[in-house]
């Protein structure tokens, strides 16, 4: 409502020759943005094997939708991915929110030794045999927990969520202190609802982390029965064999390659536009004024 | 304490003298109890359980051994193994491709097997074909058996198309680029667009050992690799023989007969662009492929139609077995070897079992003839192989379902045209200084054929003042 | 920052102070325990493997002492390391100047579309990419800028280029080392800028609107608003995320690999790719010197985190440390 007060004030022909450059702007951009993926969405309906760009399929077929979601080898791993990025996420979040909570307060001693003892882990690493030895002793080969607990620990995103909680005014606290609050109630009350915006954006960071892990999977989940949608979609676009005789149903291999990216950036697709709800100004600042 | 130590010492010692007579003893190999097998190349297995648990079941009711399966995701393959090596949990035997295993053998990770396969009784029998088992001998010794033969690629050409033009299939060099040239310029495809082109490729040069697998008939007797001549070893690249090589296919890439892209293609994009309909020529795994490839085509253009050329100019190469080899940390080698491999390879049931599966599970009997089941992880699709496949069997085995009439073809001639490579010599100097090599390698060779601006001489010589340090190396220790 | 009071009271006076603070964050020190037993457990306990870098190490024997060979056989005796090196730093540092820049503006062009699902649709058109992988991004990209045998199999711009009369022949980009460095910047931005902005447009949405309402009331324009009340405020979140990017540097390895060809490949190493396809190879199977490679990485981004951190700090008065 603000932004519309503001737009009148101006200059209407400055605004109309802005409103011009930007539909043109953005029109050019959706469709550089665009091309690339339309390639992927045409190519998982035709039902024939192409090379290069048709702007629409030659064979149109959802054959390759259907294979993919009745086969069991390729729903399993679905449904892990989802169960890891939904737990991996709100762990992540967990320790995330806490630390960066911690690390906000400029007065606490020994504030800049635990920044430190963080930031290291993200510069220096041991490598690929220790961390396996490691994971190996703590008995979580094969587990999940192998998956969820080094990912959930991202510095990166802390470090963004600190900056995320420093923005908020110092006298919300200073209030809360005085009306005897412990830091805990605080942190649940005052901080977390003030976030929206920082923990839908950094669930994000967090659960594209987890959906597109295919790392951790691979080193430390031998079961392949524990495998993710990622796995198996690698195995799809690399593995020479794996789709070389897809074709006996009559459905092009190629179309079952491109179908499962599709599938796989599908839930993104829906996600973001759903959490830019949280992502509108005002909210924060009108919850801090009642 | 210290009586039950010295008791216990001299028990030892009797164990050991008793295993030392043993042999002479009682001929028997002990049994093992189980066998933990690190395993790759399973065709299509995305679910380890469906395919193998049944054969390990029947196994185990056969012999009272438990197989425990290992199948890491493929891209990680030699991190897990490395991995299980380097946290001590190392599998009694495991499969290894041409590069890795010279590279275990000569760590000292692998068990010598040249005497127990000598005293086998699977040697005895005359069922295997032993040029698998020589070509994985390094100085005379052997350290794993071998999967499934080597195999290698063979050319593939669209015949509908060589028809159409009403042209012969070419029978030598000249005949070939002429193929080429017609299959570019003369509309094979008869639709009036100018969209076909000759051949392609994924890459000049292939990422692994045998490097020369592709584009054979250019290659011919030009080898961009080190190689041994009368005994002594050289630089292939410095050969006279591979500038001749370079001109080749220099002059059909000019000409604009030979992909545009093929130093940027990969294995799918050179496949697809065969299927498409872009290109008449390309090279490829002969045996199960031919069939896989002539399915794709036929199926974007119902009179295709793809046949396997007879070598040309230069033979068809044959890589290494992949070897499954018993680690030198197994307990039982001897069990190893006389349970489970000469049962696997025996030329009867057991290498039915290992091969086909299941009768009732993996194929079953209709009309008086076997044929193949459906996979149990993929339907629609008909199950290939446990271990070895088929079409790769290299010994006397009859196989109880019959091959598709054109896999047999494709190997036949494949067989007919082909030569050996042997195991690359893997000392640590060689080790630490071919990786340097390979990418300078590359580089010239690409920029010899695609850029007009670089001659072949030139991108040799390139290539030997900026290589030479690590040629030398690798070959003043292979030479000494 | 444990800054000290700024008063400076006597020695046992601070002792005594000290615990008292560390007494009134008793339950801060109580909510950073599972972080720092996650972090020790996964991240420090294997942090020793560093020392293999000094070690001859194979899965097959013991490791073994080789003091500073592997450093040596790294620095002077492989040319081709000082070539990735370099490379490292242009490709990557040219690469997060440009995303930090076209993030910043893509994020403040879409704030100022006001219909929103246009804005959400936009958002989310721009971000997609983000979930191709690399591998996938290559594959389509290699069809786009192929050269071509003729019209009909030449990619898009090719096609164009010629069509249009801009070239004669077409351009293998792919394999054209000039060419090489701007289009994986090009395809970088492509993939990477839309999810650079999800992280700005959260800050966006933490500004108080009393500010814009404050410069308005100070009669200024939309321009002067954003260069006065926008601008600003994202600037903490634009060092922070510059800081946290840059120890990312050194990192580089996926996108050049799958844009990479025998051609262009010594020209375009990095140090990553470098060590992936020189020891990391099926034929070494040795830990130490890709741990050393790793070490002198950490090394160098070190360096490159704590300049820019001093920076900030002396610039803004924020850094991430």
């Amino acid at each position: 409502m603000l932004k519309e007060k503001m737009s009148f004030r101006e200059g209407y022909r400055g605004r109309t020759i802005y409103k011009i450059f930007s539909f043109v702007f953005f029109a050019v951009l959706t469709v550089a943005m665009i091309i690339p993926i339309w390639k992927v969405l045409v190519d998982s309906f035709n039902n024939m094997t192409t090379y290069g760009i048709t702007l629409f399929p030659e064979k149109p077929s959802v054959a390759a939708y259907k294979m993919i979601f009745t086969q069991s080898s390729l729903l399993q791993p679905f449904l892990i991915s989802i169960y890891t990025t939904v737990a991996g996420t709100a762990v992540g979040l967990l320790l995330c929110t806490t630390g960066a909570f911690v690390l906000k307060e400029k007065e606490l001693p020994g504030r800049r030794l635990l920044s430190f003892f963080l930031l290291f882990t993200m510069i220096f690493e041991g490598g690929i045999v220790p961390s396996f030895l490691v994971m190996k002793q703590l008995k979580m080969l094969n587990t999940y927990w192998a998956i969820i607990l080094p990912l959930a620990m991202n510095v990166y995103n802390l470090i963004l969520m600190r900056n995320f909680f420093e923005n908020i005014p110092e006298s919300l606290f200073e209030s809360a202190e005085l009306d005897g609050a412990s830091p805990i109630r605080v942190f649940i009350s005052i901080v977390l609802p003030l976030s929206a915006a920082a923990l839908a954006s950094i669930g994000l960071f967090y659960a594209v982390s987890f959906w597109s892990n295919y790392t951790s999977f691979a080193l430390y989940i031998s079961d392949a029965s524990m495998h993710n949608f990622q796995i198996k979609l690698r195995t799809l676009i690399l593995d020479e064999n794996a789709l070389a005789a897809a074709g006996s149903l009559g459905i092009s291999s190629k179309s079952v390659q491109n179908a499962a990216i599709i599938v796989a950036i599908l839930p993104f697709a829906f996600l973001y536009p759903f959490l830019q709800k949280y992502f509108v100004t005002g909210i924060n600042m009108g919850a801090v004024k009642e | 304490m210290k009586k039950s130590a010295r008791f216990l010492s001299l028990a030892l010692a009797a164990i050991l003298m008793l295993a030392m007579f043993a042999p002479i003893a009682a001929a028997e190999t002990a049994k093992p109890e189980t066998i933990s097998f690190f395993i790759d190349t399973v065709y299509g297995s995305m679910m380890l359980e469906s395919t193998f648990q049944p054969v390990v079941d029947k196994f185990k009711e056969l012999t009272g051994i438990t197989i425990k399966f290992i199948k890491p995701e493929h891209s990680v393959y030699y991190d897990q193994l490395n991995l299980s090596f380097a946290s001590g949990e190392i599998p009694d035997l495991m499969e290894l491709g041409s590069t890795n295993y010279p590279t275990y053998a000569t760590s000292g990770a692998l068990a010598d097997i040249t005497e127990i396969w000598e005293n086998s009784a699977l040697k005895a029998s005359g069922v295997v074909d032993e040029q698998y088992v020589d070509a994985l001998k390094i100085d005379g010794k052997l350290y794993g058996f071998p999967l499934a033969m080597g195999n290698g690629t063979i050319t593939y050409v669209r015949q509908d198309w060589l028809d159409n033009l009403g042209m012969a299939t070419p029978t030598n060099y000249d005949e070939f680029v002429e193929m080429l040239r017609a299959f570019t310029e003369d509309d094979p495809d008869g639709n009036g667009v100018d969209d076909t082109f000759g051949i392609t490729a994924p890459g000049l040069i292939n990422g692994e050992t045998p490097y020369d697998i592709y584009l054979r008939e250019f290659y011919q007797d030009a080898k961009p690799d080190f190689y041994q001549v009368d005994g002594v070893w050289v630089d292939g690249m410095q050969q006279p023989q591979m500038v001749d090589a370079l001109y080749r296919l220099r002059d059909v890439y000019e000409k604009g007969y030979m992909d545009a892209e093929v130093i940027t293609n990969n294995t799918s994009a050179a496949r697809e662009k065969f299927y498409a309909g872009q290109v008449g020529t390309f090279n490829y795994w002969a045996g199960n492929w031919n069939v896989t490839i002539e399915n794709n085509t036929t199926k974007n253009f119902p009179n295709a139609k793809v046949s396997p050329l007879p070598a040309i100019a230069g033979l068809y190469i044959e890589r290494p077995p992949l070897a499954l080899a018993i680690s030198a940390a197994c307990a039982n080698p001897e069990g190893v070897f006389e349970y489970l491999l000469s049962y696997a390879y025996d030329g009867g049931e057991g290498q039915t079992l290992f091969t086909r599966g299941i009768e009732g599970i993996n194929y079953e009997l209709v009309d008086g003839e076997y044929k193949q089941k459906v996979d149990p992880e993929n339907e629609g699709k008909l199950f290939e192989k446990v271990i070895g496949a088929p079409d790769l069997a290299f010994t006397t085995w009859a196989d109880p379902v019959k091959l598709d009439q054109r896999v047999i073809d494709s190997k036949a001639m494949f067989m007919a045209n082909r030569t050996f490579d042997p195991v690359p010599p893997a000392t640590d100097v060689w080790k630490d200084n071919i990786a340097e090599v390979i990418a300078i390698r590359k580089e010239a060779i690409a920029l010899a054929v695609t850029d007009s601006a670089t001659t072949p001489e030139q991108a040799i010589a390139n290539y030997v003042a900026e290589a030479q340090p690590f040629i030398d190396a690798i070959l003043a220790d292979l030479n000494k | 920052m444990t800054q000290m009071p700024a008063i400076k009271p006597n020695p046992h006076y601070r002792k005594s102070a000290l615990r008292d603070r560390m007494w009134k964050y008793r339950y801060h020190y109580l909510l950073f325990i599972p972080v720092l037993v996650v972090t020790f457990l996964f991240y420090y306990l294997p942090i020793g493997g560093i020392r293999f870098s000094f070690f001859r190490y194979t899965p097959f024997s013991p490791p073994s002492w080789v003091g500073w060979a592997n450093f040596e056989r790294l620095l002077f005796q492989r040319p081709a390391f000082w070539t990735a090196f370099n490379n490292t730093l242009i490709l990557s540092l040219s690469n997060l100047a440009l995303s930090m820049i076209c993030s910043v503006v893509l994020s403040l062009l879409l704030n100022e579309v006001s219909t929103r699902w246009v804005k959400r649709s936009l958002q989310t058109v721009v971000y997609l990419p983000h979930f191709l992988s690399w591998v996938v991004v290559a594959a389509i990209f290699t069809i786009i800028l192929a050269p071509g045998n003729n019209p009909a199999t030449s990619g898009l711009i090719n096609a164009y280029l010629l069509k249009w009369g801009i070239v004669q022949k077409p351009i293998y980009f792919l394999a054209d080392s000039k060419w090489w460095t701007p289009v994986y910047l090009f395809i970088s931005r492509w993939k990477e800028t839309g999810w650079g902005t999800v992280i700005f447009l959260a800050t966006l949405t933490s500004i108080s609107p009393d500010l814009y309402e404050a410069a308005q009331i100070d009669g200024a324009g939309r321009w002067r608003q954003m260069l006065n009340v926008t601008l600003p405020a994202l600037a903490n979140t634009f060092v922070v995320v510059l800081i946290l990017n840059l120890s990312k540097v050194m990192n580089l390895f996926e996108s050049v690999l799958v844009l990479q060809n025998a051609r262009v490949e010594r020209a375009t190493e990095v140090i990553q790719t470098y060590v992936y396809h020189t020891a990391l190879t099926a034929q070494s199977a040795e830990y130490g010197y890709p741990t050393a490679v790793g070490l002198f990485r950490s090394l160098i981004s070190s360096v490159l985190v704590i300049s820019c951190n001093f920076a900030s700090k002396k610039i803004n008065g924020r850094g991430i440390l």
